[in-house]
């Protein structure tokens, strides 16, 4: 008896999983020192780190958000691994694009990136988040500044949106994730 | 092969049909989440299998891979991420930017689990560059140290294969390989000995201080290290440059012996038999071995221990009779290779009455051993030959036949015809019988290099036999039948017969007049050479000059003609200016008078051959170019590089001495053979040490830079009296700054001053024989007789202490310094009398000639009688002081 009961709960589960439990992957890209990992491990485990090494390759993380398992691809944003940013963003549910805002300098440069990997025909129509990082420091652009300033409106093949956040002090971390979780796609 | 698989139906291969394409479009599953291990595992083995049979993928097949591959990281699966690193590692080389997994395989690094720690070691410096090393060396350092011996194994292993492109951060792990090698687990002590020697692998002192520590502590608990160690030993025994072997090391090896495991056993005894200078009595405790060994029930122990034997066989074979029994009942022995060198270590020990009974059985298995055992058979019978001449004609006999089976690539073919021409030159009853087999082995030859050299062997000998006509139809064939190089040697060939036996010329003559239309240039102009000759009748001595290679090289004389061209002159060309190659004479009277077949493989002759292309004309340019130097002018005689240091030494120095009227110059070269460092200034500094009076260092010329592998030339002038002609030995150091070498870019390093250093040389020795220039007399006799009995010195000596007149022969073309002439340097084994002819001009004017009467008497001294001829009776009597 006990061994069909436990057969019958484990179908159960299988059912409610097909219905209830939703997953999705997630790529963030950016150029380097934008605070991509950080961002991870801030949505996974809550905890803020200053010394962070830069990233050699990818690193992966899965964040359990309610019912929606988050899969997170972070590649790394050195120059070397630009090239490679493409490979990781075919068929994801979001791209997300982690820009620091407060460094004016490379800003033209983020731009230019991020248009350049929107232009590839294999992501065309994927929902793109851009973040605009590091709004605790006083001369971190606003979330209206950076649309002008990456030229976001000028995309028109896809719903693009853009935060300004903060990873350091969890601003705006929450709107992020519910923006994130509204566009899983049903597994 | 189906039929036999229905036969053995369940046991199919479930991998047998697999197509490439197939499994890399299941390799998309991959990219699937969530991840099913289940159906990735055996895709996974599915494509490692292809990979191992051979299969490649594109670069862009093999990067699609790895990055689905490098998907499933996240996977928790054990099983799987075991399979993942597999298929990196092996993806690793042929896809591109691999170095993207660099972050997830280093999380990997600090996990718990043994199985991934290890295997991310591997991937991670399979995938990284010398830039990411430097980020990730100190988990690499920690892993060397880690308790869990597969890890340590696995790092000390990667560390290896970094070593070649990243040799200077490896070599900062050094303390932790210490470390390692004390480690109590086996394969990490072996690892960790193994990466230690790599590192210190180019600093030979650094290799012989590791080797003598470890060998006095005993640390090492596991056979394999052992066995490397005793390696490495061996090793620093050969390369010591006191060629006295360390005594402490051959007492390790010695205690190697008694080991329990018996690898270790076997490598010591090995050790101790290639020791170069081992003599019987010390060998005698590793034959032992050896021996019950060759009792043992294992196939590989018999294997190793009749294969050091047979080697061993060749330097002592006294030493190994006392294994004679046990290498009777191998000569049975069910596998091939045991038999074979079972039986050829029995011919080089065996005495003369069981030759013919080896020589049956190993017939009967020829044919069923791999080519490179028939070598060594054929080796075999090489040394039995000219060890017992009776049998040669059993020993031909076998050899055509083998020479005859279709069976057998190049190597064997040459070695066994080397072997017959061997005995054609040195047991002159088996000359007649040898040549037919060749003759007829040409007719059915694959290799026009060995048909050549048959057919100039021919030429040689042929024309001297009993019946010398019946060589013509095989060499006449060879113009028929064969390519071009082949023809032009037949031509040749041919050519001899008709100059040297008068009956065959007009036969010769008409063949040849046919060859006269060849397609071939090169055989056309031979023909027509050599018709003209025959037609016109040559005089005797022009004759001998196109036939006899004679010991001018064609080199030497290529550019002394061209010399001659190039400064018109009224006076006819002489024989006398062209220098006669002062290195190849030796070595081939060496070659022909040693008992080892491959003389020409050992060290001496390898330093001594790049000589041989140096010609007067070249050192006569270098010393042009050096302005300090230009004024002595050109050299009349340059002696051949002398080794002042051991070859593997950090810095290798040779000298040449050059003799003018008032000075003798000394080139030193010198090789600098480490690559950190760079020297300056080499100065070499030479002091008076023993002998005459007369010699004194006038000037030193030094040699600015000396880079790694790149040599240079530092000198020194010696000033003499014109009429004198000391004999002094001069002590030498080498001054110099020592500058390290930046390792990236090869420069010095800037703003670098350098520590000054001094390296001591060998003794340089000046010698009459410096004095002396090799020339080239093309007729002795009538040479000889140009000179009247009043310019004549004669003596009589016994020279006591040499053995053979063959050794004798050596040592007096050595002592004078002289030119060999008429080929009087070959000497057959065994001969009792020899005549020795030298020729050679004294201090650039003074022409002597040299006739030396050897005899070995009863009590096996050598007497001599020694002719000097040569119209300056001061330099008679100097040629007699020397040899007195």
């Amino acid at each position: 008896m006990a061994a069909v009961k436990r057969l019958f709960q484990s179908f159960v589960s299988w059912i409610k999983n097909l219905f209830w439990k939703q997953e999705m992957e997630l790529t963030l890209v950016g150029l380097n020192n934008s605070g991509k990992t950080t961002l991870v491990n801030v949505i996974s485990s809550g905890e803020f780190r200053e010394d962070m090494i830069p990233t050699v390759g990818f690193n992966m993380r899965k964040v359990q958000k309610g019912n929606v398992t988050i899969k997170l691809w972070d590649i790394g944003g050195q120059s070397r691994f630009r090239s490679m940013w493409e490979r990781y963003c075919r068929g994801v549910s979001a791209i997300v694009y982690v820009v620091d805002a407060a460094d004016h300098a490379v800003i033209e440069q983020s731009r230019e990136e991020l248009h350049a990997l929107l232009s590839k025909v294999q992501l065309s129509g994927i929902p793109l988040l851009v973040l605009g990082n590091k709004n605790d420091l006083p001369e971190a652009l606003s979330s209206e500044d950076l649309i002008e300033a990456l030229d976001l409106q000028s995309i028109t093949n896809r719903e693009v949106c853009c935060f300004s956040i903060s990873a350091k002090d969890g601003v705006n971390i929450d709107i992020t994730l519910e923006w994130l979780v509204k566009h899983s796609k049903k597994s | 092969m189906s039929g036999f698989k229905k036969d053995d139906d369940e046991r199919v291969n479930p991998f047998a049909n697999l197509v490439k394409s197939t499994v890399l479009q299941e390799a998309r599953l991959f990219h699937k989440s969530p991840i099913k291990a289940g159906k990735c595992i055996p895709i996974l083995t599915k494509i490692l299998y292809l990979l191992h049979q051979g299969e490649s993928l594109t670069t862009t097949e093999a990067t699609d891979v790895f990055f689905a591959t490098s998907k499933l990281f996240q996977a928790t699966s054990l099983q799987l991420r075991r399979m993942v690193y597999l298929v990196i590692k092996e993806l690793a080389e042929s896809a591109e930017d691999v170095i993207m997994i660099t972050a997830v395989v280093m999380k990997d690094l600090n996990s718990n689990s043994p199985m991934l720690k290890a295997n991310s070691v591997r991937v991670l410096c399979n995938v990284t560059d010398p830039s990411m090393l430097g980020q990730i060396e100190r988990y690499i350092m920690q892993a060397i140290v880690d308790k869990n011996t597969y890890v340590a194994s696995a790092a000390l292993v990667s560390a290896m294969h970094l070593m070649g492109e990243n040799k200077d951060i490896v070599k900062r792990w050094v303390s932790q390989v210490n470390e390692a090698l004390k480690s109590r687990a086996v394969m990490v002590q072996y690892h960790a000995l193994g990466l230690l020697y790599k590192i210190k692998q180019q600093d030979r002192l650094a290799v012989t201080r590791l080797v003598q520590t470890l060998t006095k502590q005993s640390t090492l608990r596991c056979p394999y290290a052992t066995c490397l160690l005793i390696r490495l030993a061996s090793h620093v025994i050969a390369d010591d440059p006191s060629g006295v072997p360390d005594t402490s090391l051959f007492d390790y090896l010695e205690l190697c012996l008694r080991h329990k495991s018996e690898m270790v056993i076997y490598e010591a005894a090995r050790a101790i038999c290639n020791i170069p200078s081992i003599t019987a009595r010390e060998l005698t405790p590793a034959i032992t071995v050896l021996h019950l060994l060759l009792g043992s029930p294992k196939s590989s122990h018999k294997y190793a221990a009749v294969r050091t034997l047979n080697a061993v066989a060749m330097t002592h074979p006294v030493s190994v009779t006392q294994c004679m029994v046990e290498l009777e009942t191998l000569v049975k022995d069910s596998n091939r290779s045991v038999a074979t060198l079972a039986i050829t270590t029995l011919l080089k020990i065996g005495s003369e009455s069981s030759v013919e009974r080896l020589m049956t059985q190993m017939s009967e298995f020829m044919g069923d051993i791999p080519d490179e055992f028939k070598v060594v058979v054929v080796d075999a019978i090489r040394s039995l030959c000219l060890r017992y001449p009776k049998k040669h004609h059993m020993m031909i006999s076998f050899l055509a036949a083998a020479l005859r089976d279709s069976e057998g690539g190049y190597e064997y073919k040459k070695t066994i015809v080397d072997t017959i021409m061997l005995l054609i030159d040195q047991i002159p009853d088996a000359a007649e019988s040898g040549l037919s087999q060749l003759c007829e082995f040409i007719e059915d030859c694959d290799f026009p290099i060995l048909s050549i050299r048959i057919l100039h062997l021919m030429g040689a000998v042929g024309p001297r036999t009993a019946n010398p006509s019946r060589f013509i139809r095989f060499i006449y064939n060879r113009v028929i039948l064969e390519v071009a190089p082949v023809r032009a040697a037949a031509v040749s060939t041919l050519a001899r017969f008709g100059l040297l036996c008068e009956p065959l010329k007009d036969a010769v003559t008409t063949l040849l007049k046919r060859c006269m239309f060849d397609t071939d240039d090169e055989v056309r102009d031979r023909c027509a050479m050599y018709v003209a000759l025959l037609e016109a009748g040559a005089s005797p001595e022009d004759v001998a000059l196109v036939l006899d290679d004679g010991p001018l090289p064609v080199k030497n004389l290529e550019a002394a003609l061209l010399e001659y061209q190039a400064k018109p002159s009224r006076t006819p060309f002489n024989l006398a200016t062209v220098q006669p190659d002062p290195v190849a004479p030796a070595a081939r009277g060496a070659a022909a008078a040693g008992e080892a077949p491959h003389a020409e493989a050992s060290p001496a002759a390898a330093a001594g051959s790049p000589a041989a292309s140096s010609s007067a004309a070249m050192y006569a340019a270098m010393i042009a170019a050096v302005p300090q130097l230009a004024p002595l002018g050109a050299p009349y005689a340059s002696s051949a590089p002398v080794q002042l240091t051991e070859i593997e030494t950090e810095y290798q120095v040779n000298v040449v001495k050059h003799s003018f009227a008032q000075a003798v110059l000394l080139q030193f070269n010198v090789t600098n053979t480490l690559d950190m460092f760079c020297l300056k200034d080499v100065t070499p500094v030479v002091e008076f040490a023993d002998g005459d009076d007369g010699l004194e260092p006038i000037g030193v010329v030094a040699a600015p830079t000396i880079a790694y592998g790149a040599p240079g030339t530092a000198w020194v002038v010696l000033r003499k009296e014109a009429t004198a002609f000391p004999s002094a030995t001069f002590s030498c150091t080498l001054k110099f700054r020592v500058l390290d070498v930046d390792p990236e870019s090869g420069e010095p390093e800037e703003g670098d001053e350098g520590e000054d250093d001094e390296y001591e040389v060998d003794e340089v020795d000046i010698a009459p024989a410096d004095y002396m220039q090799k020339t080239f007399v093309p007729n002795f006799a009538a040479a000889w007789d140009k000179f009247t009995d009043d310019h004549q010195s004669l003596e009589l000596f016994a020279l006591g202490s040499l053995g053979s007149v063959a050794e004798a022969v050596s040592t007096l073309i050595d002592l004078l310094g002289m030119q060999v002439c008429e080929r009087s340097n070959a000497v057959k084994p065994d001969a009792v009398t020899h005549t020795l002819l030298l020729s050679a001009v004294f201090a650039g004017q003074v022409p002597l000639l040299v006739r030396i009467r050897l005899k070995l008497d009863q009590t096996r001294t050598v007497q001599m009688e020694l002719t000097v001829r040569c119209e300056v009776e001061f330099v008679r009597e100097l040629v007699l002081s020397l040899v007195g």
